[in-house]
């Protein structure tokens, strides 16, 4: 059989610790069945979508509410969106709970979390091509902070935004950002990184010495199992999708209106609530960036994983980590519940 | 000059040609990248007759967001971006809020609630030969 990528990611047989539910929980496999999702619905989306400022709303309106199914892909795309920055976010919470960041997946943890990153500024450009009234001050501060870092900030501003107010000229350069300027880096980092998960030896689990069931399943097994994850998956997509549409508001003609949205979307709340504290700088960006690095650092400076407790659910050789992490997740979660 | 110092310089060249060259052309994209293509924000706005605004009036400007104030004194303007981060502010009995992040000003301008830091910008307003009103923004 000649070898293929397919095959990388699916030898002939893995320890069944690898592929178990409890302990994978399915995330990291869920992220690329929704990235397949929000790809091809995406492409869907393009055959309607004007990338103008005039137009846009209305071309979203179109899809929306014209073209037949329009609505139900525009909702797969936005479900597949949110729930992919919550898998994401699950996934990233198993691997520091399990102490699977270990050496020698330091790299790959990192090739994640940039992942991670580009998933969020992908959500956020793609709310911000709806180009309605929703929209407008969300992407005015959202922008404006990034002014606020000095030295570079009105650089950083000019390449995100292109210059001008945002509000009026910001499209252009967020079209293109969503559609090739972060989706090819995800395309690459993400083969990239299940390219590794095989390569450093699969999926987290103690090394053979320190295991203590031997049960291997085989590749059709594997299959089988991401089969019925998809499936899941699916269901729920669909479920949502049918149900609870993506959010829309009129389109923009000149400033917003006032009664228009002001709340951040759901995934930046939190940045939102401690702006209310103070220096835009400090709370906009210093916090959150902080928190980033925070997180890039747990395999690098925190107590390292003993070797038996890689792969296994909260071992006591990394709890500095499980508890930096559990900090930081209950942090995000009660400012976000706090901004109302 | 042994055959092995020879190599290493070719490697060491080889390598310098590549990171140069990749520094050149990332540098160049930022470059690239760096241009604004969209005209600046408008500065001047013609607001009409200034008779349309008679003495004690007060009005409320949707672009630019601003107040525009008929005194004795003649008139005035304070703009209505928040200097937090830039939403529009919300008129209010005796001041403005903004519905982001929740500053306040006074009707003067001044910041009686954070997080915004500094006063409301007044804005220069003109009478033009022609009797209308012009607004500056900057
Ligand atoms: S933009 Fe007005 S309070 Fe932040």
């Amino acid at each position: 059989m000649r070898p293929s990528f397919f095959h990388h990611l699916h030898p002939p047989t893995i320890p069944a610790a690898q592929a178990r539910w409890r302990h994978t929980l399915g995330a990291g496999g869920t992220t690329v069945f929704l990235m397949l999702v929000l790809g091809v619905t995406g492409i869907l989306e393009m055959f309607y979508y004007v990338p103008n400022p005039e137009e846009a709303a209305l071309s979203v309106q179109v899809i929306t509410y014209h073209v037949p199914y329009g609505g139900f892909i525009r909702n797969l795309h936005y479900w597949s969106a949110q729930l992919l920055l919550i898998v994401s976010a699950v996934h990233l919470l198993r691997v520091i709970f399990t102490a699977a960041y270990g050496h020698p997946r330091r790299f790959n943890y990192l090739l994640g979390l940039g992942l991670f990153v580009l998933a969020i500024m992908l959500d956020f450009t793609g709310y911000i091509l709806r180009w309605d009234q929703g929209i407008c001050w969300p992407l005015t501060t959202g922008t404006n902070l990034i002014k606020t870092i000095p030295f570079i900030g009105d650089f950083l501003f000019r390449l995100a935004v292109g210059g001008g107010d945002a509000c009026k000229t910001a499209l252009t350069r967020f079209y293109t950002w969503h559609l090739f300027g972060l989706t090819i880096p995800v395309v690459v980092l993400g083969i990239w990184h299940a390219f590794r998960v095989r390569r450093d030896g699969g999926i987290a689990v103690p090394p053979p010495h320190a295991r203590t069931d031997n049960v291997r399943i085989s590749r059709n097994e594997l299959v089988r199992r991401e089969v019925l994850t998809m499936f899941i998956a699916s269901i729920l997509l669909v479920l949502l999708s049918s149900f609870f549409p993506a959010p829309i508001a009129p389109a923009m003609i000149g400033k917003p209106s006032p009664d228009a949205e002001t709340r951040a979307p759901w995934f930046f709340l939190w940045v939102q609530q401690m702006l209310k504290w103070g220096d835009p700088f400090i709370f906009g960006v210093l916090i959150p960036f902080g928190i980033l690095v925070i997180l890039a650092f747990i395999p690098y400076i925190f107590p390292k994983p003993a070797d038996s407790d890689i792969g296994t659910w909260f071992p006591k050789s990394n709890r500095l980590a499980q508890v930096a992490a559990t900090v930081i997740a209950v942090f995000i979660i009660i400012l976000t519940l706090l901004n109302r | 000059m042994t055959d092995l110092s020879r190599r290493d310089f070719l490697k060491l060249l080889r390598s310098g040609f590549l990171y140069i060259s990749g520094a050149l052309a990332l540098g160049g994209l930022l470059r690239f990248l760096d241009y604004e293509p969209n005209p600046a924000p408008q500065t001047e706005f013609d607001l009409g007759p200034a008779s349309n605004f008679p003495l004690g009036s007060r009005t409320l400007l949707s672009d630019p967001p601003a107040v525009l104030l008929h005194t004795q004194s003649g008139f005035s303007a304070l703009s209505l971006v928040c200097t937090h981060l830039g939403c529009t502010l919300e008129d209010q009995e005796n001041g403005f809020t903004c519905p982001c992040h929740g500053s306040r000003f006074d009707a003067k301008g001044n910041v009686t609630h954070r997080p915004a830091e500094k006063p409301l910008q007044s804005l220069r307003v003109e009478v033009t030969d022609e009797g209308n009103l012009r607004l500056f923004t900057a």
